[in-house]
């Protein structure tokens, strides 16, 4: 990774921002903007400097904050099982999440709990997977199947509650499809600390990484304990997903096409990339929000619709691009 | 200098090696064979360290399983191709050890390209690995072990998918590696080449060692013949060189 390729993309990432926070029913100025931000002469003031601060900025963030966490964690998922189309979802997140977040939504007593649940879900969902599987040191695909088996059963569970709890559907679907509207700062804030501590341990780890495309002898032959090296990766990547899960709801698809269309600008597979996957995640899911926003504005889409609006055919096409390259 | 002592190896109760004792001198190339099921990658694992035996292995004194600070180049008979990957930098994952896998320095990137140069796949750095044909696939798993440095090569069946020209081509670098004092061990299925390279053979058959000494005593050797159910014919070349051929059932 070249240092010119990162500075390139964080400008990149400031300017989408910039445009996000920017734009809506109310259109703010970048020169203001800036100057508020650097707090300067002639920045903005009273309705303006609220919408700014306490609504379009958290918001703009949390969609940085949630997108580099899916899209590196689908980068790093897609690694650990050596297979292009994995996505952080793979392991049962999403199901364990949307379980805890319909246990959450049809209990009113603890509704305001939905970011704990949804998080505490997911996370035992992958260890569930995970403790299942067993033999996982040995063979990955074991654990990518319990995983799946995990998410069916976890998936029955929530559509039991939503039936017997026919009030909550709707609620329980919108959190389904993914939503940044209920962005403030102190969902912001945590969900930035566990995203950042897991973040950083994968770029820490990001060269190592690729060794785990090999079989593991082959890594083991290269110096790393490919066992060790696979389970903090995992529950790093676990960690940033469950974060970004119970902060955000179910965005899917960014952990897939945003490795992918970075892995394939930049004619390398290698996780070196990995910042500037977490970037472009980071800015492809701002770029999605705005639409969101603005495209049936005064109302507003689902994100999780934007992405695997665009998600869903890119995927096809990886499918397609692999048969044809195995054939 | 490595030396095996009554190593063995089950898998829940089927024993797949048995009592092997063998010493493999720095700077020579020693050839596994025997038939199918014999143990020699299981032998070969052992050299590796990644699973565990009975007995002792060991390489300069130090017991070798999970030593991580051995330098060992290792290429499988089926190595897991990485879906995407460049040449480049499938080949670029042998220096990441020296590298102490963080940047990639000046020297690994000279190295890189000369090696790529030297193989004939300088061309083909940008080509992902899945499109490249089986003999070029071969070349840059030879390209990722020289790089990497090691001193000792593990080989299980380096040759399989390559033309008599490549196997040859292969085989001359891999014995250039010796001068550099690098011990090879390697299985191959050829027992031809194996006899014209290696300079020691190991007959196993059944997770036995039947019998380990100069290439050249080796293919004159019944224990050769035994191994495969005496079912191959020796013949020595006006050079001296041995020919060994399957033998057809009449």
């Amino acid at each position: 990774m070249r240092f010119r390729n990162l500075l390139f993309s964080f400008i990149c990432i400031l300017l989408v921002i910039l445009l996000a926070v920017s734009f809506g029913p109310i259109k703010l100025s970048f020169i203001e903007i800036v100057k508020t931000f650097f707090n300067l002469p002639g920045q903005l003031t009273g309705p303006d400097r609220t919408v700014l601060l306490d609504i379009r900025l958290p918001r703009v963030l949390l969609a940085v904050v949630v997108g580099s966490a899916l899209s590196a964690s689908g980068a790093v998922y897609q690694t650990i099982f050596r297979n292009p189309l994995a996505d952080p979802y793979l392991l049962g997140a999403a199901a364990g999440a949307g379980l805890g977040a319909t246990i959450a939504i049809t209990n009113s007593a603890i509704s305001v709990a939905l970011p704990i649940f949804a998080f505490a879900g997911a996370v035992i969902a992958v260890l569930a997977s995970f403790f299942i599987s067993g033999k996982f040191f040995a063979e990955p695909s074991t654990l990518l199947l319990s995983g799946i088996a995990i998410g069916s059963f976890a998936t029955a569970v929530q559509t039991y509650l939503q039936q017997r709890h026919s009030a909550s559907l709707r609620p329980v679907y919108s959190w389904i499809l993914g939503e940044l509207t209920a962005a403030d700062w102190s969902t912001v804030r945590w969900s930035a600390i566990y995203i950042s501590i897991s973040l950083a341990t994968l770029f820490f780890i990001r060269k190592k990484l690729d060794a785990l495309l090999l079989s593991d002898d082959e890594a083991f032959s290269l110096g790393l304990n490919p066992n060790k090296l696979r389970l903090v990766a995992l529950g790093a990547a676990t960690l940033a997903t469950a974060t970004a899960v119970s902060a955000s709801g179910l965005i899917g698809f960014v952990g897939i096409v945003i490795p992918h269309l970075v892995r394939g600008v930049m004619r390398k597979i290698s996780n070196e990339n990995l910042p500037i996957i977490a970037i472009a995640g980071a800015g492809f899911l701002v770029l999605a929000d705005l639409g969101a926003r603005s495209l049936l504005a005064p109302s507003e889409l689902p994100i999780g619709v934007l992405t695997a609006f665009i998600g869903a055919p890119f995927f096809l096409f990886i499918l397609r691009k692999k048969r044809v390259s195995q054939r | 200098m490595i030396e095996l002592r009554d190593i063995s190896v089950a898998i829940g109760d089927k024993q797949i090696l048995a009592d092997i004792s063998l010493q493999l001198g720095n700077g020579n190339w020693i050839s596994l064979v025997g038939p199918n099921g014999a143990g020699k990658t299981t032998l070969i694992k052992v050299l590796l360290g990644v699973i565990p035996y009975g007995g002792s292995a060991q390489e300069d004194s130090v017991e070798i399983y999970r030593n991580h600070n051995r330098n060992v180049a290792y290429i499988p008979q089926n190595p897991q191709i990485p879906n995407g990957m460049r040449v480049y930098e499938y080949v670029g994952l042998g220096t990441r050890k020296f590298d102490s896998w963080s940047r990639e320095s000046k020297e690994s990137a000279h190295l890189i390209s000369e090696t790529l140069k030297d193989l004939g796949l300088w061309a083909l750095r940008d080509q992902m690995l899945n499109e490249i044909s089986g003999g070029e696939l071969q070349r840059a798993h030879l390209a990722r072990i020289l790089v990497q440095g090691a001193n000792l090569v593990l080989l299980d069946e380096p040759t399989s998918a390559l033309d008599l020209h490549h196997q040859i081509a292969v085989l001359n670098k891999l014995e250039s590696l010796k001068q550099r004092g690098v011990t090879i061990v390697s299985t191959m299925h050829d027992l031809t080449l194996a006899a014209m390279f290696a300079d020691q053979i190991a007959v196993m058959s059944g997770g036995k060692l039947l019998k380990f000494g100069a290439a050249s005593a080796m293919a004159h050797s019944p224990d050769l013949k035994a191994a495969f159910n005496n079912q191959i014919s020796v013949y020595t070349l006006d050079s001296g060189n041995p020919v060994i051929l399957p033998q057809r059932d009449i």
